[in-house]
């Protein structure tokens, strides 16, 4: 077979060729477009809810600008990424992973603080997040780890351990900083790889009992003050009470009836009255969604979500169609991840979860949240466009 | 081939040797991946469920929330703090005047709803265009002004009316008010509207909430913010904890009932200042039309009772926005009425310099100040020629003799004698090179050249000829009238440590590290002193003395003591000198010399300093000795530096509120 099919492989998607030396322009042309069309769309509309937040007040005026910069930026950064072999991906995961851990200690030992807690490193005029980017090489190491793993022969109970270590380091980390929200979705997007490997149902189970059981112990002796208050309001808010009524229960509140005068078509672009009326803090980042819900309504938000389902799912039927474990556990892992971002971010603004800080990917402002989440998606892409290449079975890890 | 028949024969082996597991990974995969999208899918509708029962199945119950978001808690400015002069005169105050403004939602037809306005008070087509503008641009349930500053029976008309007016609010409001106009332009500065930069100031150590907040209070009607002068480095002094307003609106935000404040918003603290606002008008009157600048300092306190710049501006202009126009005219003006010529003006102190050349002589101790120099008008360094003043020269000058004629041969040879680097050592002691933190904005160094500074500002070495300019004043060496006032203030108090103060009772106006404010406050001499003293009396107090006439302050024997200056603005050629320098009332006049004076009074027991600058007003002794004389005797009859009595403040300026209502 070998190196004579490869135009044949690309055209009929032929599993088993294992040439992958396309062209950029052959690659370019395999990409699915029409995802890439709605994940587009999906920022875009992000950007014009922004100019919906600040178009009454001048000093945040950039803002929307600045976000479509960040995409248009992003964007062309998925496409870049999305041509790199899985072959490379592979090798890079362990670099990547070790020099994303070295940032982390990095923060810890020189990071500086804003907002209360220390998840800046700056390098020269440059901030960067290493948690948000630790994301990305957890769920590559992962699935490096794995590709390995397998050709091994099955993995045991035992051939986990590294896996959860793997996971564990950065998770406690990133816990110190401290930041909640980023650790849960670093130990979801794992967890998730892990469940796809394989790990044996009698274990998952063991592991539920355990975090269950354990939920009175971290909210006694690990949760920070600030947490455990936010907790407290969510679990009064869902019984119905509110001791908070100016702080996080308030901004819970807001947000209900934000969302709910929506209506079934919402108040029309720009005519949203609580958005406007300033009753609701972080409305361009981790509240944006009471934007979209108060002036596009149900209909708004339903097609949100319908568009993230479908992202989401093309996303999961790339992983299964790649013949490389790397890449099914890579593009399994990004969608997970994605996934818990929207889980989280969705149930806390309709009061569902506790109010943690995640915020809705490439709608919500912020600009290292949107490289992140772009870098996966080009993960994913390079998994569809390389899906028939297959990978040294044996390495370092 | 050869791959495929090494993977069975793996997974053979695999199969041996763990028996239990019999799992293909990759349909593992596939049946655990096929859970999780079952698992997010039944995530996806049970949150699109939330969204249907919150948005569809309770939206009305929620859009009845939303309207009975009614009750409201409203931001309620405080009172800004007034600014008071010694004596407790208001200076900066407050002053009610009606105001008009829309809401679109409410008004329907915007455009009918301003024309019927303007049946009732003064509303220009192009201001009805504006407003329609700046309403289009905002949500549509927030208010828009329509007109200010309102006259009692414009007001009382507009409110007559207003019930028919849809959506048109007629109210009361406070706006900042300037007494005194002009007098106190530069000190006080003036507030203003927030601008997007003002905004991005007064948030930035704020968190996000707070920042939000600080926003929408600074956009209520009455809200202003300091933009320069005290009003600006005193603002969180002055501006007060805003309070919370409770009112009853309707679904669109409108306010149908106040139900009272909570808390109640807490006036500014007031500012008293150490001018006496009654010299200071004084001393601005003396000047009449010429340009220039006056400082008049306590010797004992080093409080500055008068801080002239004049022209000015009136900062009452600004409060509501200045048009671009009346702006352009201020901004062409050659006068520089925006300018604070006393603060951050600098000048060649010319003459006034000689006291500085002369106390570097004594400490150097590079001549006796008994021994006498000849001037024939010329001094030689090199091969080049400075001349003195008087081209026929002044004949043997001892050190009193020079100062009280102001003989620039002297000062040539002595400055060639001391060297820069002492010279500039010298004036730094009496306060030049640095400024003071007063609490209001601005503050100019000037200029005390030395070869460091000169290797930095021109990247040249300093020629030793150049120090016979510094001598007399000129050259690279320059000055603002504050400092001018402090180095006379140090003087007339006989050495010892002085520096000014502006603020009375207010915030602390320390500078933290600002380079520019670095008085290290070095004593000088009281003999030293004492030597300068003598010769600046004989200045006013001697025939033969370059301000002789003035010296008498007309109060029945009280004399000041003095020193006149001329600052060059002009480069002078030796072929003009050959032929005789041109007299300043046949230059243009932005060629005439600066006119200079410094002095204190009473010349035996000094209580008061003052500097004196009348721009491109000629010579020192005709144009500004007596303005200088003229300020001493007026703050020594009105006892100018007798103890502030303060906080007989009334808080709203009561004259002009006659007038608004």
């Amino acid at each position: 077979m070998g190196t004579f099919s490869y135009a044949g492989a690309v055209r009929t998607s032929n599993p088993s060729g294992a040439a992958t030396k396309l062209g950029i322009g052959e690659k370019l042309g395999a990409l699915p477009w029409t995802l890439i069309l709605l994940i587009a769309g999906v920022a875009i509309t992000g950007t014009g809810m922004l100019f919906s937040v600040v178009y009454d007040n001048p000093v945040e005026a950039g803002l929307p600008m600045a976000h479509l910069v960040r995409f248009a930026v992003a964007f062309v950064v998925m496409i870049g990424l999305s041509l790199v072999p899985l072959s490379m991906w592979s090798r890079l995961a362990l670099p990547i992973y070790i020099a994303t851990l070295a940032l982390l200690i990095g923060v810890e030992l020189f990071g500086s603080v804003r907002g209360g807690a220390q998840r800046w490193l700056e390098i020269g005029p440059i901030a960067v997040q290493p948690s948000e980017f630790m994301k990305l090489s957890l769920v590559l190491m992962l699935a490096r780890y794995y590709h390995l793993a397998m050709a091994r022969g099955p993995v045991g109970v035992l051939g986990h351990i590294p896996a959860f270590i793997l996971m564990l380091v950065p998770a406690s980390l990133i816990f110190l900083q401290p930041d909640f929200g980023t650790t849960l979705t670093l130990l979801a997007a794992g967890g998730i790889i892990i469940f796809l490997a394989g790990l044996g149902w009698r274990v998952i189970g063991g592991s539920a009992l355990a975090g269950v059981l354990s939920v009175p112990l971290v909210y006694s002796y690990v949760l920070e003050d600030y947490q455990r208050e936010r907790v407290d309001t969510f679990v009064e808010q869902l019984y119905g009470e509110n001791s908070d009524a100016l702080g996080d229960g308030y901004q819970i509140e807001q947000a209900k009836i934000a969302i709910g005068s929506g209506g079934l078509t919402g108040k029309g672009f720009l005519e949203g009255t609580q958005t406007k009326l300033d009753y609701i803090p972080e409305q361009h980042t981790d509240f944006i969604l009471t934007v979209i819900a108060e002036e596009l309504g149900f209909v708004g938000a339903f097609f949100l979500m319908l568009a993230w389902a479908v992202i989401l799912g093309w996303g999961l039927y790339i992983a299964i169609k790649c013949s490389s474990a790397f890449g099914r556990f890579a593009a399994g892992g990004v969608v997970g991840m994605v996934a818990f971002y929207i889980v989280f971010n969705v149930g806390m603004v309709l009061g569902l979860l506790p109010v943690v800080g995640v915020p809705m990917p490439l709608v919500s402002y912020g600009g290292t949240a949107m490289l992140t989440v772009m870098s996966a998606f080009g993960v994913v892409l390079s998994g569809h466009v390389h899906r028939s290449e297959t990978l040294a079975r044996s390495g370092v890890i | 081939m050869a791959k495929r028949r090494k993977r069975k024969a793996s997974f053979a082996r695999t199969q041996r040797n763990v028996q239990r597991r019999m799992v293909d990974p990759e349909v593992d995969f596939i049946k655990r991946a096929a859970m999780i999208g079952g698992v997010g899918g039944a995530l996806w509708l049970g949150l699109i469920g939330r969204f249907y029962q919150l948005q569809v199945l309770e939206g009305d119950v929620y859009s009845e929330l939303a309207k009975e978001n009614r009750v409201r808690l409203d931001l309620a400015p405080p009172k800004r703090g007034l600014i008071v002069d010694r004596f407790g005169q208001a200076l900066a105050s407050h002053r009610s005047a009606g105001r008009v403004s829309i809401v679109r939602e409410q008004a329907g037809d915007m455009q009918a709803v301003l024309s019927e306005i303007g049946k009732l008070i003064d509303l220009p087509a192009e201001r009805q265009a504006r407003i329609l503008r700046d309403a289009s641009r905002q949500a549509s349930f927030l208010p828009t002004l329509v007109a200010r500053e309102l006259t009692y029976e414009d007001f009382a008309r507009m409110k007559l009316y207003a019930a028919e007016l849809p959506g048109v609010d007629v109210a009361m409001g406070l706006t900042r008010s300037y007494p005194r106009g002009r007098d106190f332009a530069h000190v006080l500065g003036y507030v203003a509207k927030a601008s997007q930069r003002d905004l991005v100031r007064l948030t930035e150590d704020m968190g996000e909430i707070e920042a939000r907040n600080a926003r929408r209070l600074y956009r209520h009607p009455d809200m202003r913010t300091g933009r320069s002068g005290i009003e600006l480095v005193c603002d969180d002094w002055l501006t007060g904890d805003p309070g919370s307003r409770e009112v009853v609106t309707n679904a669109s935000g409108r306010i149908l009932e106040e139900l009272g404040y909570k808390p109640e918003p807490q006036q500014g603290k007031d500012v008293v200042i150490t001018i006496d606002a009654e010299l200071q008008r004084f001393a601005i009157e003396r000047f009449g039309d010429e340009s220039g600048a006056a400082v008049v300092m306590d010797v004992e306190t080093g409080a500055i009772l008068a801080f002239v710049s004049t022209p000015a501006f009136d900062p009452n202009d600004f409060v509501n926005g200045i048009s671009q126009t009346d702006y352009d005219v201020l901004r062409g003006n050659d006068r520089a009425p925006l300018y604070h010529k006393a603060y951050d003006g600098v000048y060649p102190p010319g003459s006034t310099f000689k006291m500085v050349v002369a106390t570097a002589a004594l400490e150097t101790e590079i001549i006796d100040p008994r021994e006498r120099i000849y001037c024939n008008g010329r001094h030689r360094f090199g091969n080049r020629t400075w001349s003195c003043w008087k081209p026929e020269g002044h004949g043997a000058m001892d050190m009193r003799n020079a100062i009280k004629q102001s003989c620039d041969t002297y000062f040539y040879e002595i400055a060639e004698r001391i060297g820069i680097e002492k010279l500039a050592e010298t004036a730094k002691k009496f306060g030049f090179g640095m400024s003071w933190a007063l609490g209001m904005t601005g503050g100019a160094v000037g200029v005390v050249p030395n070869d460091e500074w000169k290797q930095e500002a021109r990247g040249e070495p300093w020629f030793e000829g150049e120090t016979l300019n510094i001598g007399i004043g000129q050259g690279y060496m320059s000055a603002t009238p504050l400092q001018l006032a402090v180095m006379t203030a140090r003087i007339a108090r006989g050495g010892g440590v002085l520096a000014p103060k502006l603020v009375h009772e207010g915030p602390d106006t320390s500078p933290g590290d600002d380079k520019r404010f670095t008085d290290t406050q070095q004593p000088l001499n009281p003999d030293h002193m004492k030597r300068i003293q003598d010769a600046m009396f004989a200045v006013t107090g001697e025939w033969g003395g370059t301000a002789r006439r003035s010296g008498d302050l007309g109060l029945g024997g009280v004399f000041m003591a003095g020193k006149t200056g001329t600052a060059q603005v002009r480069y002078i050629s030796q072929a003009e000198r050959a032929r005789g320098v041109i007299a300043n009332e046949n230059l243009e006049r932005k060629l005439r010399d600066h006119a200079l004076f410094v002095g204190y009074a009473p010349h035996d027991n000094p209580q008061y300093a003052v500097s004196v600058i009348v721009e491109h007003g000629g010579g020192g002794s005709a144009a500004a000795a007596p303005v200088a004389r003229d300020i001493l005797a007026a703050a020594i009859r009105r006892d100018s530096r007798r103890t502030p009595t303060g906080n007989q403040v009334s808080s709203t300026d009561s004259s002009s509120e006659k007038g608004a209502l």
